[in-house]
């Protein structure tokens, strides 16, 4: 048997980004994340990064991870459990733990990894787990690690957890997983009432709170803070690569099982442990939203209001959502892919979904504006946001499916 | 309630959006259902009949009428509930 026979089996479909020859993914930025983003010798707006709070670039940041390679060097060369739990690493742990104000915590290379290694030290064949339909990939592939059996329920709909969690009776344990901001459309779970139906049912609520970090909450601690939940007795994950604007994942919980997690969560003690740098970036974060929280808070939600009221003014279709996100709806596969290009037209920066990321047909392109945007980016963003629909207007043969259709209904 | 009406009555309560369904109904081209949707639907029907559905099975299936086909071939469920009380084999 030929070895190409082998590799023919692997072909990524690229079609529509050859019909519209546009290809939104592994774009190359010759740049830093401060606001905009250089393309192609272009300047971008950038509203696809996760930077919420802009502190990717901020120079204390920046200068507190130098501190830190200058301290300890590039790498500790060793996994947590051996040469890489170095102080820095252990203060961290005990920082992020009193941030989200949860016991104890353990740091991961990434949330991908401390949400894949979870389950399978968790939960086994005599257990249920009950998960939001729309959580994302990674608890997906954690919780089908575990082998038990699985009962998703209706996204953010208590009412079908409730009747999932009436009938659940004879496991060893149940958990309920859910995330805290649904990134993709920018809804936030109702964890309150879903850990008020776990204590009620005996089920342990784990909440992945990546989009939620440093973002929701009065002062910025997350899903925790955002619903008013005290003495959380679940487990809660959180990606370090978004509000806090570096790289990582955390676990936090009760010191027994984070303590247990040390010792055998294959993704922690296999991987080697991020590096001081990072390390000391991410602390550096913590300590500027615990001072600065409120007024960098209030910047992304004004953005947030400016760009959602705008593309409504211009027709446009928008999720529902209650996260300083904005999605628009867009529908197919190849009319999401069209919005972005308009987009990327008019040197603005967005991040479309397409199946599997979302389900079939319900394609949307989600847009932050992240605190490092100045006035005049925003007003980029706007203009051309309205120049997108005017010459959907002037050209009434382009149609980007859904996400104009109210619009024509109402002006044609 | 007969089999055809009650398996559309649970699919319908298992899914994000309100469609109207038949027998005909394509589950993934016109309901666009994902994994998910499969396993909530699955969960629904092994808890109203009390049965066990290896998730294998639902490998082929399309349509609606599909799903009522298997329930009665192999799990030997000939009727639905009437009057609140399960009524099969």
């Amino acid at each position: 048997m030929e070895s190409t026979n082998f590799y023919k089996r692997f072909v990524v479909d690229k079609s529509i980004a050859e019909k519209l020859n546009f290809n939104p993914y592994y774009c190359r930025i010759t740049s830093g994340i401060d606001g905009t983003v250089e393309i192609n010798g272009k300047e971008f707006v950038d509203l696809a990064s996760n930077n919420y709070l802009g502190l990717a670039g901020d120079e204390r940041v920046k200068n507190a991870m130098i501190e830190a390679v200058k301290k300890y060097g590039a790498s500790m060369c060793g996994t947590p459990i051996a040469t890489g739990y170095v102080e820095i690493f252990k203060n961290l742990e005990d920082k992020l733990s009193e941030f989200v104000g949860l016991e104890s915590t353990t740091i991961f290379p990434s949330c991908y990894q401390a949400n894949c290694g979870l389950f399978l030290k968790i939960a086994g064949k005599e257990d249920l787990i009950i998960v939001d339909h729309y959580v994302h990939a990674s608890l997906i592939e954690g919780i089908k690690t575990a082998g038990c059996k699985i009962k998703p329920f209706l996204h953010n709909n208590v009412n079908h957890l409730k009747k999932l969690l009436e009938k659940s009776t004879g496991y060893r344990q149940v958990f309920v997983v859910t995330e805290s901001v649904f990134s993709t459309e920018g809804s936030i779970a109702p964890f309150d009432v879903i850990v008020e139906l776990c204590t009620r049912y005996d089920a342990l609520p784990i909440i992945d709170d990546s989009h939620g970090i440093g973002v929701i909450g009065k002062t910025g601690r997350g899903i925790l803070e955002e619903k008013g939940i005290k003495d959380f007795q679940g487990i809660y994950t959180a990606s370090l690569g978004k509000a806090i604007a570096n790289t990582g994942g955390m676990i936090s919980g009760k010191k027994e099982i984070i303590e247990y997690l040390r010792y055998s969560c294959s993704s922690l003690i296999y991987s080697t442990a991020l590096p001081p740098a990072i390390l000391g970036g991410i602390e550096k974060v913590i300590e500027i939203i615990e001072s600065e929280f409120d007024s960098i808070s209030r910047k992304i939600w004004r953005y947030k209001t400016l760009i959602s009221e705008r593309l409504k003014d211009c027709g446009f279709q928008l999720e529902n959502g209650q996260a300083p996100i904005t999605s628009i709806f867009c529908g197919s596969f190849e009319d999401t892919i069209k919005m972005a290009k308009r987009l990327y037209e008019h040197n603005i920066l967005s991040t479309p979904f397409v199946p599997p990321s979302v389900p079939p047909n319900k394609g949307r392109v989600r847009l932050i504006a992240g605190a490092d945007l100045k006035e005049k980016d925003i007003e980029k963003a706007l203009e051309a946001f309205a120049a997108i629909k005017v010459r959907n207007i002037n050209h009434r043969t382009f149609k980007v499916g859904n996400y104009y259709s109210q619009y024509q209904q109402s002006e044609y | 309630m007969n089999l055809e009406e009650q398996i559309i009555s649970i699919i319908k309560d298992n899914i994000e959006e309100k469609y109207d369904i038949t027998a005909d109904t394509d589950l993934r081209n016109e309901l666009g259902l994902d994994s998910f949707d499969t396993m909530m639907i699955i969960n629904a029907i092994e808890d109203e009949f009390d049965i066990t559905i290896d998730e294998s099975d639902f490998d082929n299936i399309k349509i609606v009428l599909d799903i009522i086909q298997l329930l009665q071939g192999k799990y030997i469920i000939v009727t639905g509930v009437k009057n609140g009380i399960n009524e099969f084999l």
